[in-house]
């Protein structure tokens, strides 16, 4: 049990990132890790969606979807309207506890909704067929990733402004040829495994 | 009365249009799921032929087997089928290991992987690398291991790790069918 | 709004993945082999041209605060639709792009367009304008899949072309054909890493074009003027 949940959590952050190595996510990582405070909100923000998302998906595949027999085909409706709701909430939530960090997400926040980490994060739960913890703790891990990624990169980006590259490269161009870099870095973690 | 209409209405509306896709997703479903599943069917008894060639299968109830091995099965001209899963370097790597009476790896296949593309995805590939990698497993016994290791199988280039897992599975398989004897 | 310039919109100048930027995760993920791009390509056309057209048609009955909600539900319908038809039909594809397909619900590209276009303009318009950002999206999926393909494994049409029964193949088991030796390909071009170097570089090629031909253009102003 214990090994396992290690070996899911090396995975999330390190060996299987979310951005670097699965491709999940790259819109709004590349949306607001142009500001390290943006991106720390917004990676938050993530990982709260992301624990809430696995653990309610889980808990509705398994007593709702599976004992009806509509899993293979309501799946992905189900999944992505208990996504769309939390998001609601946590924007709602924010908007009255922490006006200030709801500014400055501004049109992100909504976009969890199509975060593809989220939505990508259920489904591979279900597909993997974890079990209760260890889907809660691939989606906490996986917004940890997420959140490692942002973080490292916005550090990057803040500086990016003073380097001189070609014009044409300007935006996000500049942005993914860096972040091709670190997807080339995050590589040297790959087969990275505890020995049970 | 006009604020509780204004609630309603949209909630109506959205649980109308839920309503209508999950009743055409039912019919797709319908339409799709026997061949869907015949296909699934199929793809294994594929894999299990090209391991070890049998008129039938059947499956056996393990006791006490390793975490990593699902299933087993007895071939009717003798030997065993055993599907392991293993962790690869992406993700895990589900194989058909085939199994002969006297514990020598009939063959390999690789049914379920997420490896890196051009590398470790070479070993569930129908190419000429791919056969070349999985045939090297024919006629192992024992202790299955990558040259790194001090075994003989040649790893694929630059997915040590991969091959790695599928030796780790092959031996798995071979170590279980001794128990199965 | 006349049929050439949505489709330079949808091609060039306002092209999803090159000009609006969205819908990369996908883009990056999946473009290795010819096979995965083309299917990708025409499963996002599809669907967001049923996307737009339904959508579009039930506009006027969308109620504002649960709008984004209705274009998910209708959205994740028509992408398990295509899952299902390609699980049953072309299972090597849906085996190839694994969650990819289901995630196609997240794609921007799909709820962008719902929201911007199709809520607001024609049914026919909407179709329209589905089918030409899909064309966009297909294409630059296709430009990735070519020079991934062929700079990292060194094949051509992997996956769709040279099969093992026939020349056009379905089952996933086209071994492509070959242009650089097996061997001295740049394998790291179809790691994540190449995923994010080529679209860098595509993106920067669009960016240089696009100025390019501004400066044309107002130059060309210009000079009628004078």
């Amino acid at each position: 049990m214990f090994a396992s949940i290690v070996t899911i959590s090396l995975a999330a952050i390190l060996t299987n990132n979310f951005i670097f190595s699965q491709f999940l996510g790259i819109c709004p990582f590349l949306g607001v890790s142009n500001k390290m405070s943006t991106a720390t909100g917004m990676s938050v923000a993530v990982i709260f969606v992301m624990t809430m998302a696995s653990a309610i998906c889980w808990v509705i595949n398994q007593f709702l979807l599976i004992p009806f027999g509509v899993a293979d085909f309501m799946q992905t409706v189900a999944y992505i309207l208990v996504i769309a709701v939390l998001v609601q909430f946590v924007e709602m939530f924010l908007k009255k506890a922490i006006p200030s960090l709801y500014s400055a997400m501004g049109i992100f926040l909504p976009l969890i909704t199509t975060n593809c980490a989220v939505l990508g994060v259920v489904l591979l739960n279900t597909q993997n067929s974890y079990n209760f913890l260890e889907s809660l703790v691939d989606g906490f891990t996986g917004g940890v990733g997420f959140t490692v990624a942002i973080v490292l990169f916005a550090s990057v980006r803040e500086r990016l402004q003073f380097a001189d590259y070609p014009k044409a490269f300007e935006g996000f161009a500049i942005c993914l040829v860096t972040a091709a870099l670190f997807a080339l870095a995050f590589m040297g973690f790959s087969g990275m495994k505890i020995p049970v | 009365m006009k604020k509780l209409v204004d609630f309603v209405k949209p909630a109506a509306i959205l649980l109308i249009v839920a309503a209508v896709v999950a009743l055409v997703l039912g019919l797709v479903d319908m339409v799709t799921r026997d061949r869907i599943e015949a296909i699934a069917a199929e793809t294994k008894t594929n894999a299990m032929k090209a391991v070890l060639d049998a008129d039938s299968y059947e499956e056996l109830t393990l006791e006490n087997a390793p975490a990593d091995v699902d299933e087993a099965y007895t071939a009717a001209g003798g030997g065993w089928v055993v599907q392991v899963t293993e962790s690869g370097s992406q993700g895990s790597i589900t194989l058909m290991v085939g199994v002969s009476p006297d514990l020598t790896c009939t063959g390999i296949s690789v049914t379920d992987s997420s490896e890196t593309a051009g590398l470790g995805a070479i070993a569930s590939q129908q190419s000429t690398a791919g056969e070349n990698f999985r045939s090297q497993f024919v006629g192992q016994s024992g202790t299955v291991a990558v040259t790194k290791d001090g075994g003989s199988i040649n790893a694929l280039t630059g997915a040590t790790i991969t091959s790695r897992a599928i030796s780790a599975g092959v031996t798995t398989a071979l170590a279980l069918c001794e128990t199965l004897g | 709004m006349n049929v050439k310039k949505q489709l330079t919109e949808g091609l060039i100048t306002n092209n999803p993945v090159l000009v609006q930027q969205i819908g990369l995760c996908a883009t990056m993920a999946i473009s290795t082999s010819l096979f995965n791009g083309i299917g990708m390509g025409l499963s996002v056309l599809i669907i967001l041209t049923c996307c737009n057209v339904v959508i579009s048609a039930i506009r006027k009955i969308i109620p504002g605060q649960v709008r984004l909600a209705i274009f998910v539900v209708v959205i994740a319908g028509f992408v398990t639709i295509v899952d299902l038809l390609l699980k049953a039909f072309i299972p090597a594809l849906s085996s190839a792009l694994g969650v990819f397909i289901p995630l196609i619900v997240v794609n921007c590209i799909i709820i962008g367009r719902a929201e911007a276009f199709s809520s607001k303009e024609g049914v026919f318009l909407s179709f329209r304008d589905g089918v030409f950002q899909g064309l966009g999206y297909t294409c630059v999926l296709v430009l990735m899949c070519l020079v991934r393909e062929l700079l990292g494994s060194g094949t051509i049409g992997g996956g769709i072309l040279n099969g093992a029964t026939s020349f056009f193949t379905l089952d996933g088991t086209g071994a492509g054909i070959r242009i650089i030796p097996e061997g001295f390909g740049a394998g790291a071009l179809v790691l994540p890493f190449g995923g994010f170097l080529t679209l860098g570089c595509l993106m920067a090629v669009m960016q240089y074009a696009l100025r390019k031909s501004n400066e044309k253009k107002a130059r060309k102003e210009k000079e009628v003027k004078e």
